[in-house]
């Protein structure tokens, strides 16, 4: 499978501090990469700082093998990156649709093609009936796919989605869980952070396991769920 | 979008008429007309973009000394030189923000008071140009198409078109891909980035038209003054007025600034007249009030009203 993204040997210090170091990972189109870890492992970190929202300390980035490593976040987007934020963050004096029109008019700069696209994407992940709504009265589990159709409204080649499916009820995540499958069925690159195991293991692909910065397993989920290391990294040792 | 067109159309028949039904109160009207331009110039930044200088009198200054200056020594037509004040406005905002606009927090509103600052102490100290601290004088004005400029009525159907201008400008941006970039940048710039906007870029552009927008209306109000001195131009008064009206009028909103210039300019006269000495503090109260209780302002609130009561209905239905 041909990369579409690749990140090597990245390494953020925040300080003294070095949370994370030398973590490598690569993505093809269709892909979906999970990145677990317990709290506090370095996962939204190595997410921020592949998506240019938290300086590198050293490392390179690759987007269709041209190298990103030097380009700000918004730049980032406009070649190919979408993503959501882990805390939601819609523009709340907005509606629905114009939380969408802003991210949809990175592509098309018509307003009535853009309202198009909004839509469209809105339909797609079932918030088409909300669209008139100010964007602050949405419930959790509303919000989090308005995050996602503002990332998917930029018209993506890889997503990024950090634990969107945290705190959802057992339907929201089954459709939550359907629905990033069918992302990675259109030949969307998914890299998904995220806590819920069942989502990881039915999901993904390939799954890098994070702990205190560090890459200390990576597999299929059915290999990284067995690793002694990643068992001994979530449950310690006595 | 139909009804603020409405709203243009409306705002410019009742102007036109204006100076033949109120022919005594011009001068007031011009200052309503040229406030709720620079208010509305000033809320491009600072209510739709979320960037509030406090420095707008910069810009007031720079069209009116470029007006008068450009007349009384070079004898170039108000016209030229609103044009050059807009550029050079344009070209001071960037500059500007160009130093500030990485820093987040209050810091660039703090920045902006030294902008009129130091072009006060140059006005005041440049006096082969700028005639120091006594100012400039306009004692002559062409006569395009034999309109006496120097006549209230031309003066005011000046303002009349600076405030239309200004309100079809905001009209059309408050619609446009640019317009969303303002807001996503003023919700939240790490969301703006994750969309492709380009933060600092787009607080450049909002930056200098609002601050050519405010230049000719101060190259207006240069010829309005007929005299312009450094300590009443370039005064941090100004500033704070110009930001203080589209606040309390609603930031953010296509009229809010306008029916501020209307609240306050107005009520300003109405006080200083009824109230002597005492019009300051009435000023003070209404101040107060408005950020009290109604914090998005007189327009801001009346929209949040309207469309919260729209879907309630829907909700309901």
């Amino acid at each position: 499978m041909p990369n579409v993204l690749r990140a090597d040997g990245i390494t953020v210090k925040f300080g003294g501090v070095t949370a994370v170091n030398n973590v490598s990972l690569s993505l093809g189109s269709g892909e979906i990469l999970g990145l677990i870890g317990p709290n506090g492992a370095g996962k939204t970190t190595l997410f921020n700082a592949v998506t240019g929202f938290a300086p590198m300390h050293s490392g390179r980035i690759t987007l269709l093998d041209k190298d990103i490593t030097a380009l700000p976040a918004f730049k980032r987007t406009r070649l190919g990156f979408g993503r959501t934020f882990q805390t939601e963050r819609p523009f709340e004096e907005l509606t629905v649709l114009e939380n969408v029109l802003i991210a949809a008019f990175l592509t098309v700069g018509r307003r009535s093609e853009a309202e198009r696209l909004a839509m469209s994407v809105l339909e797609q992940v079932g918030l088409a009936d909300r669209a008139r709504q100010p964007a602050l009265d949405l419930n959790l589990a509303r919000r989090r796919r308005l995050e996602l159709a503002k990332a998917l409204a930029v018209k993506p080649k890889v997503i990024f989605l950090d634990e969107i499916m945290a705190g959802l009820n057992p339907p929201a995540l089954r459709e939550m869980i359907a629905f990033v499958r069918s992302l990675s069925g259109q030949g969307l690159a998914v890299l998904m952070v995220e806590h819920i195991m069942e989502a990881i293991i039915e999901l993904s692909d390939h799954v890098i396991v994070l702990a205190s910065g560090e890459k200390i397993a990576e597999g299929t989920p059915h290999q990284v769920t067995r690793n002694e290391r990643v068992i001994e990294a979530y449950l310690g040792t006595d | 979008m139909t009804k603020h067109l409405i709203g243009l159309g409306v705002l410019l028949a009742v102007g036109i008429a204006y100076p033949a039904i109120f022919p005594n109160n011009l001068t007031i009207a011009i200052s309503v007309l040229l406030f709720a331009g620079w208010a509305t110039s000033w809320d491009l930044l600072g209510g739709w973009n979320g960037q509030v200088s406090l420095g707008h009198a910069s810009f007031v200054g720079l069209g009116a000394y470029l007006v008068a200056i450009g007349q009384s020594q070079f004898g170039l037509a108000p016209w030229w030189t609103m044009a050059m004040a807009a550029a050079v406005a344009a070209v001071l905002a960037y500059l500007w923000g160009w130093l500030t606009f990485s820093l987040r927090g209050p810091y660039f509103s703090l920045s902006t008071i030294a902008v009129a600052e130091i072009l006060r102490l140059v006005a005041i100290n440049e006096e082969w140009l700028t005639g120091g601290a006594t100012g400039v004088f306009i004692a002559t004005l062409p006569e395009p198409f034999g309109v006496d400029l120097f006549s209230r009525t031309a003066q005011f159907y000046m303002a009349l078109a600076f405030a239309a201008v200004v309100i079809a400008t905001i009209i059309v941006i408050s619609r446009a891909r640019f317009g969303y970039q303002l807001r996503a940048v003023r919700e939240d710039e790490d969301s703006a980035m994750a969309a492709g906007i380009d933060p600092t870029a787009t607080k450049l552009k909002a930056f200098m038209l609002s601050a050519a927008l405010t230049s000719i209306g101060g190259g207006i109000y240069g010829i309005v003054l007929a005299f312009i001195e450094p300590h009443v131009i370039f005064a941090l008064l100004l500033s704070v007025q110009i930001a203080l009206t589209a606040i309390i009028g609603g930031r953010g909103t296509i009229w809010g600034p306008a029916v501020g210039a209307l609240v306050l300019i107005g009520a300003g006269e109405i006080f200083r007249t009824t109230f002597a000495e005492a019009n300051m503090l009435i000023y003070g109260i209404l101040i107060l009030v408005v950020v009290l209780f109604v914090p998005r302002g007189i327009v801001g609130e009346l929209a949040r009203r309207h469309i919260r009561r729209l879907y309630a209905k829907r909700a309901q239905g």
